[in-house]
């Protein structure tokens, strides 16, 4: 029981981060940390799974940088 | 570095480094399910992939744990250091094929969802005979998991370096998991006690490679230097410096890796830009400083890597009196380009000092 309700909020978040990866490294990759500029696919694609489990730390700093440099 | 990132960045060193690794795994795995099959036709070919895949696994934890302590035991090792991320991401993917297909095989199979299945069908958490094993097994694949998805550089600096590091040491608390994993599980249904002894020489020797290269570490930057003059330190003498290596200092709680190249003395700052890296555990590779963890490189005579990449470490001034080295641990502001102290050839004998 407690574990499936465990289960049930990891997956959540989980979908939540994936949500979030798209845009993230289509877009917000560029804005928080430069060298991502111009980064190749392979490079977006290969950080997708760790969007997924980190992104309210990215969503942060994308917050963040999107108010220093329009 | 300067460039943009890419997914991974291959060079011919590292291919050849991969593709060892890919061999080495297929041809492990072939020759396991291979070997089984003729002496157990009564396994399943799930059940020989799963050993295969296990064993492999805890086989390449092994090797990933002894590489540190050994290449500061013995340089000979410093190829296998280069590029190990690599090899925990081959780790990795293997122990989950073996944690997937042991899912597929114990869990799958009813209508419970297999993760709940993971944790409820055995709960006899205060038995050793019956301990269900497989949750510290899946405990340490999480582990290996978040290493394996943050391992590209953009999350070394999007998490911080400080942060990044104390995700990786939690290998420890995995390897700790594996290992009564392995233990716990293999005396459910083991009688052959080979795998049981192969694991505990592997965890023996590793604690002993470990504390053999921790005491050296600790001894070499406990040593006290006494000879000061003019703000130098007497470090060693000329010939202790192996051509195109390093010996490092720990003077005044800073690293400073001295260098021979073209029979001249160079100091640098031990700690490499990209990662820390330990430089002076590097050699020169076409005249430049080449970091033995991801081979990023300075220049000796100034401390910068060369173009088009921007990183630059400090430099020391070093002096060469007679066979005595002499160095000043007062840094100079990264990249301050100096030159080498020449090293007297004892039979000329003659006392030159070039700074
Ligand atoms: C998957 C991505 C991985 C990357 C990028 C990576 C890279 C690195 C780097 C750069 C270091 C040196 C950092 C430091 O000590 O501060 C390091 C250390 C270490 N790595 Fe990994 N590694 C990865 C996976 C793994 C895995 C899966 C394991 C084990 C299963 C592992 C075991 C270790 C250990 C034990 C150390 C510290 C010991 C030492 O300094 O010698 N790594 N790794
Ligand atoms: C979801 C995670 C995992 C699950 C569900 C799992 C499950 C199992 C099971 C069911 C066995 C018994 C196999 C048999 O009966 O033949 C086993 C054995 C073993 N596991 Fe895991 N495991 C997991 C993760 C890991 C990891 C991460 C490692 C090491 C890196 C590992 C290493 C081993 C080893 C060395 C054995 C003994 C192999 C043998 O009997 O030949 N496991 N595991
Ligand atoms: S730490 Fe990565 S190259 Fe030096």
């Amino acid at each position: 029981m407690v574990i499936s309700i465990v289960l049930i909020l990891i997956v959540t978040y989980l979908a939540c981060g994936l949500l979030f990866a798209i845009p993230f490294v289509i877009k917000g990759v560029d804005k928080i940390d430069e060298a991502a500029n111009g980064g190749s696919i392979g490079f977006r694609i290969i950080i997708i799974p760790g969007a997924m489990v980190f992104w309210p730390l990215l969503l942060k700093k994308w917050i963040k940088q999107g108010g220093h440099k329009k | 570095m300067g460039a943009s990132y890419l997914a991974v960045g291959w060079n011919r060193q590292k291919k050849i480094y991969d593709w060892f690794i890919f061999a080495f795994c297929a041809l492990y795995l072939t020759t396991f399910i291979a070997v089984t099959a003729l002496y157990n036709p009564d396994y399943t070919f799930e059940t020989a992939l799963i050993r295969s895949t296990a064993t492999l696994a805890i086989l390449l934890l092994h090797v990933i744990l002894s590489i540190g302590p050994l290449t500061r035991i013995n340089k000979k090792f410093l190829p296998l250091l280069y590029n190990r991320r690599h090899l925990g991401v081959t780790m990795f993917s293997v122990a989950l094929i073996h944690g997937s297909f042991s899912m597929l095989q114990f869990h799958a199979l009813g209508n419970v969802n297999p993760f709940v299945s993971l944790f409820t069908s055995n709960t006899q958490y205060n038995s050793v005979s019956q301990f269900p094993f497989q949750a510290l097994g899946f405990f340490a694949l999480v582990i290996f998991f978040l290493m394996a998805i943050t391992s590209h550089d953009f999350w070394l600096h999007t998490l911080s370096p400080k942060i990044w590091k104390a995700l990786h040491m939690f290998v420890y608390l995995a390897y700790f998991l594996v290992i009564m994993h392995v233990m716990l599980g293999v005396v459910q249904y083991e009688t052959n006690p080979v795998l049981f002894v192969m694991v505990l020489a592997g965890a023996a020797t590793l604690v002993t490679l470990h504390l053999v290269a921790g005491t050296k570490e600790v001894r070499k930057d406990n040593r006290i230097f006494k000879l000061k003059k003019e703000g130098f330190v007497y470090v060693c003498e000329s010939q202790d410096v192996p051509d195109n290596c390093a010996k490092i200092f720990c003077i005044d709680k800073e690293r400073i890796a001295l260098f021979r190249f073209e029979n001249k003395l160079y100091a640098i700052h031990n700690v490499c830009k990209h990662q820390g890296g330990p430089l002076g555990e590097g050699q020169i590779i076409d005249g430049c400083i080449t970091c033995p963890w991801h081979g990023y490189q300075y220049l000796p005579q100034n401390g910068q890597s060369p173009p088009p990449f921007k990183e630059k470490v400090s430099t020391y001034i070093v002096t060469v009196e007679g066979s005595q080295v002499w160095l000043n641990p007062q840094p100079l502001p990264e990249g301050t380009e100096r030159s080498g102290a020449a090293i007297i050839i004892p039979d000329k004998q003659i006392i030159e000092n070039v700074q």
